[in-house]
């Protein structure tokens, strides 16, 4: 199980959460919709990333996210018969180590990647991915591949 | 009445792998319901346990929420589309900070006033407060930011204890005399309430690191002793949105307000410009009575928290004015200032400055003409023809002076430079060497051939005179 990324994707978003410290940065990871998008375990490609400004109200930047849905259901329009779509997201963790928190938890979806970069003191600091169970009780991790 | 329902594609697998799905209704609820009779796999992925939309599902009609039309019961027609789009949200924070059993025990006083309560307490332990300075105002803010309960409380100095400091900063104790002032602060916060998470930012506040610094917190607590930080704290303040709840002291005198919140005015719109350097003295200069910083500081702390908590009505647009010997408080209003530089409409400070150069601090391009404690003695013991001025105030020659010199404080120099001999040299000191520099400066302008005495007495009493009283 793998999220596959190439390193220009792994860059854009390692410089979008650098530029967003001490705030989070959120975006659209692009890529084939898998087959057997539910099945844990499924590997998913990104071929790109769309990062978005975050949606969360301006004193809680630097701890949550958000995403507006009107630019989701748009990139879901754009994509919409090409085999492509948003396959998963990226966010990140200023200060903190990049393990979901109960509020990642809280807001996930079935299916898609989550993955989450670190950043400590204004410097990227390691990422992580996770896909929510199928049951919504828990992340599973899934190693991120830079190719 | 076809409706095509768009599905994202994470919904998709449980709903055979179609984008879209055509179905019939009147109303977006109708139709979501013949979806879920088609594919109850998407019923369990969309709705609770007791039949309500997740919150994290958005359902459109065309381009629009239907939570700003009528909800479920908007209605559609043939050809409309229904979306169902996630909302995307997550970070890094837990969902609401809990209180342990310990924390429950431990706030109880709190938890058992209706204005704070558990919620209030959560709120408290959610805040990020950033103390400018483990000092005088420091101490008290950082002692009851911490037993109160705020969850992050970051300290920005970079000094080390000094015997001097411990008349007033409760925070430091005799053993930490010669250690760094943040490493003490850490020790005695710890030990008071260890679930307060004390990050130490052990360096100068300055133009360059103030704005990233201010963004990972909520609140600024402005602690700081001199005026380019104070006007650095203000600008960042204004620039970031963060309120400062505001002190200061001097002698027998403090101030305080809340500045830079929205819609209220800032320390600019109150002194637009810092007063001429050298003409109101610094603590270490003029002196502090004990308790004062105790005052207004615990105040600040007060303020700091009616703001977390958001009760009460915080010190915007007002400042309090304290004088501990009439022990008299007096409130002034205070107006948002229209031309204000950093918080007007036509604000002219969209970063921070140089701070030294608008206080006047930068010392002048030509280098200060100076001698050392040493070649001062050599002078006296050669009874060189010269003038040895001492420019501190009256009350501190008479708790020290070097024998021999002639006493006009600093305010008085330019005024009465002409008891000065001009055919003289003017070797001026005061007890650094900061007060004598500016005398220097002035008495040069004037013709006088003057050289300031680096370090002042106080570098005297350490390496040629130790009977000469240090204070």
């Amino acid at each position: 199980m793998s999220l596959s990324v190439t390193k220009a994707v792994e860059a854009l978003v390692r410089s979008a959460a650098e530029a967003a410290f001490p705030e989070e940065c959120c975006g659209f990871l692009l890529g084939p919709t898998p087959e057997d998008f539910e099945v844990l375990g499924r590997p998913v490609v990104v071929e790109a990333v769309r990062p978005l400004p975050n949606g969360w109200e301006s004193g809680e930047r630097t701890r949550r996210y958000q995403i507006d849905p009107k630019l989701l259901a748009k990139v879901e329009e754009e994509l919409s018969g090409s085999g492509r779509s948003i396959v998963g997201f990226y966010h990140s963790h200023p200060g903190v180590p990049a393990w979901p928190s109960p509020f990642d938890l809280l807001r996930a979806w079935p299916c898609y990647s989550y993955w989450i970069v670190s950043v400590m003191e204004g410097k990227t600091a390691g990422s992580r991915s996770w896909m929510r169970s199928e049951d919504g009780e828990s992340f599973i991790e899934e190693a991120v591949e830079v190719a | 009445m076809s409706v095509q329902v768009k599905l994202p594609s994470a919904l998709r697998p449980f709903a055979d792998r179609q984008e879209q799905v055509a179905l019939d209704g009147k109303t977006a609820g109708e139709v979501l319901d013949a979806l879920f009779a088609r594919h109850g796999g998407l019923k369990k992925q969309l709705l609770t346990d007791d039949g309500k939309m997740r919150n994290f599902v958005n359902i459109y009609v065309n381009d629009d929420d239907i939570r700003d039309l009528k909800g479920l019961n908007t209605p559609v027609k043939d050809g409309d589309a229904v979306l169902i789009v996630p909302a995307i949200a997550g970070g890094s924070a837990t969902a609401e900070a809990a209180l342990t059993k310990e924390e429950l025990q431990r706030y109880h006083r709190h938890l058992i006033l209706p204005e704070v309560g558990p919620e209030g307490q959560k709120k408290l332990k959610s805040a990020k407060v950033l103390c400018i300075g483990a000092g005088g105002l420091g101490s008290p803010l950082a002692l009851y930011l911490t037993a109160a309960g705020v969850g992050r409380l970051g300290l920005v100095d970079f000094d080390s204890v000094d015997a001097s400091n411990l008349q007033r900063q409760i925070l430091h104790d005799t053993p930490s005399v010669g250690t760094s002032k943040l490493v003490s602060a850490k020790k005695r916060l710890n030990a008071l309430n260890p679930n307060v998470d004390v990050q130490l930012h052990e360096q100068r506040l300055t133009s360059a690191n103030a704005i990233d610094l201010f963004r990972q917190y909520d609140v600024i607590a402005d602690g700081t002793d001199n005026f380019a930080t104070r006007y650095l704290v203000n600008d960042a303040c204004v620039l970031t949105g963060k309120p400062n709840a505001y002190g200061s002291i001097f002698k027998f005198e403090g101030q305080l307000s809340v500045f830079g919140a929205k819609d209220g005015p800032c320390y600019r719109c109150l002194y637009p410009e810092p007063p001429p350097p050298g003409l109101v003295p610094s603590c270490a200069e003029g002196g502090v009575l004990g308790v004062l910083p105790g005052v207004i500081g615990t105040m600040q702390a007060l303020e700091t928290l009616k703001l977390i908590l958001g009760i009460g009505k915080p010190l915007i647009g007002r400042l309090m004015l304290f004088d501990a010997l009439a022990m008299e408080w007096r409130t002034l209003k205070l107006k948002k200032n229209p031309a204000c530089a950093v918080c007007g409409p036509g604000a002219t400070i969209k970063a921070p400055i140089d701070y030294e150069a608008f206080c006047g601090l930068k010392t002048p391009p030509q280098a200060m003409p100076e001698i050392s404690v040493e070649e001062l003695r050599d002078k006296l013991a050669r009874k060189d023809r010269f003038v040895l001025l001492d420019v501190r105030e009256p009350h501190e020659y008479e708790l020290a002076s070097i024998p021999g010199s002639t006493l006009i404080p600093l305010g008085a120099v330019a005024e009465r430079s002409g008891e000065l001999d001009i055919t003289k040299e003017i070797v001026v000191h005061c007890k650094m060497g900061g007060r004598s520099a500016k005398a220097v400066d002035i008495l040069l302008k004037k013709g006088f051939k003057a050289v300031n005495v680096a370090g002042g007495i106080h570098a005297w009493s350490e390496r040629i005179d130790p009977g000469v009283a240090q204070y």
